[in-house]
C-alpha cells in the first residue's frame, strides 16, 4: 500500500474581513488506501476538496484530524521521509516564470542529491522524453500553457519517485496535449510509479485511472473501478425529453428492464442494463399512452451518472 | 543544509547574471548623495574637510542602500505564494530555511559589491578607512542585508498581498530610517530623539558604520551593532519559516 489514510479531515479558518472568520470544512473525513503501481484518481467537482487531500498526502499541510501513510511513512510525524518519496506536480504548475525551464529541472534534481553530472543527465532524459530540448533554456514565461505543464511534470518526476500526486494535471491543456499526457501516465504506471491524479474530468478518470474515488463536500460519496461504479448505475442510459414528464416516469418506472429512473426539469434519464433490445419496448410504452417525444438519446453510462446517483446533482452543473 | 543553501544560491545568482543591470540601479542613489547632499554638511563637523564629512555620511547612505534595497526582495516571493513554486519546494526534500537563506545570500552578495563601489567612489572623493575598517563594514552591511531581506521574506510570506505589504514596508522604513540618523548623527538632535533611536537596530548600524569609518574600532556599537542584527536575523528566519509552514493554511 503506498498511500493509507484513516479519516482524514481538514479544517481551515478563513477570514471574511472586519477581523471575523470563517470555518471551511475542506475535507470531512476521507479514507484512502492506494496499491504500489495503481493509477488512482480523485474525481470531483470545484471546491470538493481534491486539492486539499492531495496537499495533506504530500505534507504540505497539516491535517486537523486523522492520518495517513504515504510510502509506508506518517505524513505528519515523518515528513521529510515522505518528502524523498514523493512527485508533486500541485494544481498550479510550479514552473518558475523567470527562469529557464531546464534551470528549474536542474534545480530540483541537485536539491534531491544528484550530482551535478547526473542532474544533467536526468535532465536530458526528462527534456527528450517530454520533446522539450528545444525550448529548454527559454525563460518559462515566454512558453505556452502546455509547455508549461510539460515542464511542471517534468520537474515532478525528476528524482524518479516512486510515487507522483498530479493535481488536475491536464486543466487547460488542448485535446492533443491532453491525449500525450494521458499517455505519459501510463507510461508512468508501466515503469511501476504510482499515480494519483485528481481531475474534474469524466472521460479523464474513466480512461485513465485503474480506480477512483468520486469526492464532493469533502467526502467519499463512490469508489471502485470505472467499471464498477458504472455498473452500479447500469450499464446504458436513456435520455428523454417530453412533455408530461411526472405520468412518463411513473410508466418508466413500472417497466421490468428499467432499473431506475431519474427526473432533472424537463429530462428523464431512465437506466437499464441492455439498451439496445429495451429502447424499442420503452418507445412502445411511451406510444401506447400517447406521451410524444421531443427527443431521445441512447448512450453508455458515464461516471457522471455515478455522480448523479449519488449526490442527486450532475458533475457538469455541480461546480 | 549548507549544500542546499549555495544551490539556492546559484540558482539565484545564474538569474540575476542573466539580468545584471538591475543592482547597478541601487548604487546611483547613495552615489547621488555622496556628489549633491555631502558637500552641503561641511558645517556638520568639526573641521568641515571633505574627509571627515564623508566618513560621516557615506555609512548612513550605505545603510539606505542595505534596507531598502533589500526591503522590496520579498515582492517577489509573493508571486511564488501564489504561483506553485513555493508550494512545490515546500514538500521537496530541501532544508526549508536554504528557500529562503539562498535569496537572502544572494541580496548579501549584491549588497557588498555595492558597498564596495560605494566606497571606492567615496574614496575617489577624500574618504580614508583602513582596511579592517573596510572589510567590517562590508561584513555589517551584508548582516544588515541579512535581516532587511528575511525580514521582507517573512513579510512577504506572512501577508502574501503586494498591497499590505507595500504599505507596511512603507510605514516601517520611514520612521526606522528618519529615526536612524541616516544622514546627520542623532547626537546632533535633542534627547528624546537620541532615547527613541536606542530602540532602532538601523541607528546602532549607521553608528558602528561610523565608528568603522573613523578608524575606532573599539567603539561599543559595533559589537552592539553586529549581535543585534544577527540575532534580529535568527528571529526573522525562523519567523518566515513558521509562516512557509503555514502558507495555505
Ligand atoms: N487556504 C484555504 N483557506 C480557506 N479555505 C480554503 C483554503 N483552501 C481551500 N479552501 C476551501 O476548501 C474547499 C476545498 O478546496 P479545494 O481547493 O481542496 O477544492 P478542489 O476540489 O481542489 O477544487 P478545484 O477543482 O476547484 O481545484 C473549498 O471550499 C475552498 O474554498
Ligand atoms: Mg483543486
Amino acid at each position: 500500500m503506498i498511500i493509507e489514510a484513516h479519516d482524514l479531515r481538514k479544517t481551515f479558518t478563513a477570514k471574511r474581513g472586519r477581523g471575523k472568520t470563517e470555518q471551511v470544512e475542506a475535507v470531512r473525513g476521507i479514507d484512502l488506501a492506494v496499491e504500489k503501481g495503481e493509477i488512482f484518481a480523485a474525481l470531483g467537482p470545484n471546491g470538493a476538496g481534491k486539492t486539499t487531500t492531495v496537499r495533506m498526502l504530500a505534507t504540505f499541510i497539516a491535517p486537523t484530524s486523522g492520518t495517513a501513510r504515504v510510502a509506508g511513512y506518517d505524513v505528519v510525524k515523518e515528513a521529510a521521509k515522505v518528502r524523498e518519496n514523493i512527485g508533486y506536480v500541485s494544481q498550479a504548475g510550479g514552473v518558475d516564470e523567470n527562469s529557464p525551464g531546464l534551470e528549474s529541472l536542474m534545480l530540483a534534481a541537485r536539491i534531491s542529491g544528484m550530482s551535478k553530472k547526473q542532474a544533467r543527465a536526468r535532465a536530458d532524459e526528462l527534456l527528450e522524453a517530454f520533446s522539450l530540448t528545444e525550448i529548454a533554456n527559454r525563460p518559462a514565461k515566454t512558453l505556452s500553457g502546455g509547455q508549461k505543464r510539460r515542464f511542471a511534470l517534468a520537474i515532478g518526476l525528476v528524482t524518479a519517485p516512486p510515487l507522483v500526486f498530479l493535481d488536475e494535471p491536464t486543466t487547460g491543456l488542448d485535446p492533443q496535449n491532453r491525449a500525450n499526457l494521458w499517455d505519459e501516465v501510463r507510461a508512468l504506471r508501466d515503469q511501476g510509479t504510482s499515480v494519483l491524479l485528481t481531475t474534474h474530468y469524466l472521460d479523464e478518470a474513466d480512461a485513465l485511472c485503474d480506480r477512483l474515488i468520486i469526492v464532493d463536500h469533502g467526502q467519499i460519496v463512490a469508489q471502485g473501478t470505472p467499471n464498477e461504479l458504472k455498473k452500479e448505475v447500469a450499464g446504458d442510459v436513456v435520455t428523454l425529453r417530453l412533455k408530461g414528464v411526472d405520468e412518463a416516469r411513473e410508466l418508466l418506472a413500472a417497466q421490468p428492464y428499467i432499473k431506475e429512473v431519474r427526473a432533472e426539469d424537463d429530462l428523464l434519464r431512465a437506466y437499464l442494463d441492455d439498451g439496445e433490445h429495451g429502447l424499442p419496448r420503452l418507445l412502445r410504452a411511451l406510444e401506447e399512452r400517447s406521451l410524444t417525444l421531443d427527443s431521445i438519446s441512447l448512450d453508455r453510462a458515464t461516471l457522471d451518472d455515478v455522480f448523479l446517483r449519488h449526490t442527486g446533482r450532475s458533475l457538469r452543473d455541480a461546480a | 543544509m549548507l549544500r542546499h543553501t549555495s544551490l539556492f544560491l546559484g540558482y539565484e545568482l545564474r538569474f540575476l547574471l542573466r539580468n545584471p543591470v538591475w543592482p547597478l540601479f541601487g548604487i546611483i542613489q547613495p552615489v547621488m548623495y555622496l556628489l549633491f547632499f555631502a558637500p552641503l554638511l561641511g558645517s556638520t563637523t568639526q573641521s568641515g574637510s571633505m574627509p571627515e564629512v564623508l566618513a560621516m555620511f557615506t555609512p548612513g547612505s550605505m545603510m539606505m542602500i542595505a534596507l531598502f534595497g533589500s526591503l522590496f526582495g520579498g515582492f517577489g516571493l509573493i508571486n511564488e505564494t501564489r504561483n506553485g513554486v513555493l508550494e512545490r519546494l515546500a514538500v521537496s526534500p530541501a532544508w526549508p530555511p536554504a528557500i529562503i537563506l539562498g535569496r537572502a545570500a544572494k541580496d548579501m552578495l549584491v549588497l557588498v559589491v555595492q558597498a564596495i563601489l560605494v566606497m571606492g567612489i567615496a574614496m575617489i572623493m577624500g574618504l580614508r578607512i583602513t582596511l579592517p575598517a573596510f572589510l567590517l563594514m562590508l561584513g555589517l552591511m551584508a548582516l544588515t542585508g541579512l535581516f532587511a531581506a528575511t525580514l521582507s521574506y517573512g513579510l512577504a510570506l506572512a501577508l502574501r498581498d503586494e498591497n499590505g505589504m507595500s504599505q507596511l514596508v512603507q510605514f516601517f522604513a520611514m520612521p526606522l530610517t528618519l529615526i536612524a540618523g541616516l544622514f546627520l548623527p542623532v547626537s546632533l538632535g535633542p534627547d528624546w530623539l537620541q532615547t527613541l533611536a536606542r530602540f532602532n537596530p538601523l541607528y546602532y548600524g549607521v553608528e558602528a558604520g561610523r565608528a568603522l569609518f573613523r578608524d575606532d574600532l573599539g567603539d561599543s556599537t559595533i559589537p552592539v551593532a553586529f549581535g543585534l542584527l544577527a540575532v534580529l536575523s535568527l528571529i526573522t528566519i525562523t519567523w518566515s519559516m513558521r509562516s512557509l509552514r503555514k502558507m495555505a493554511g
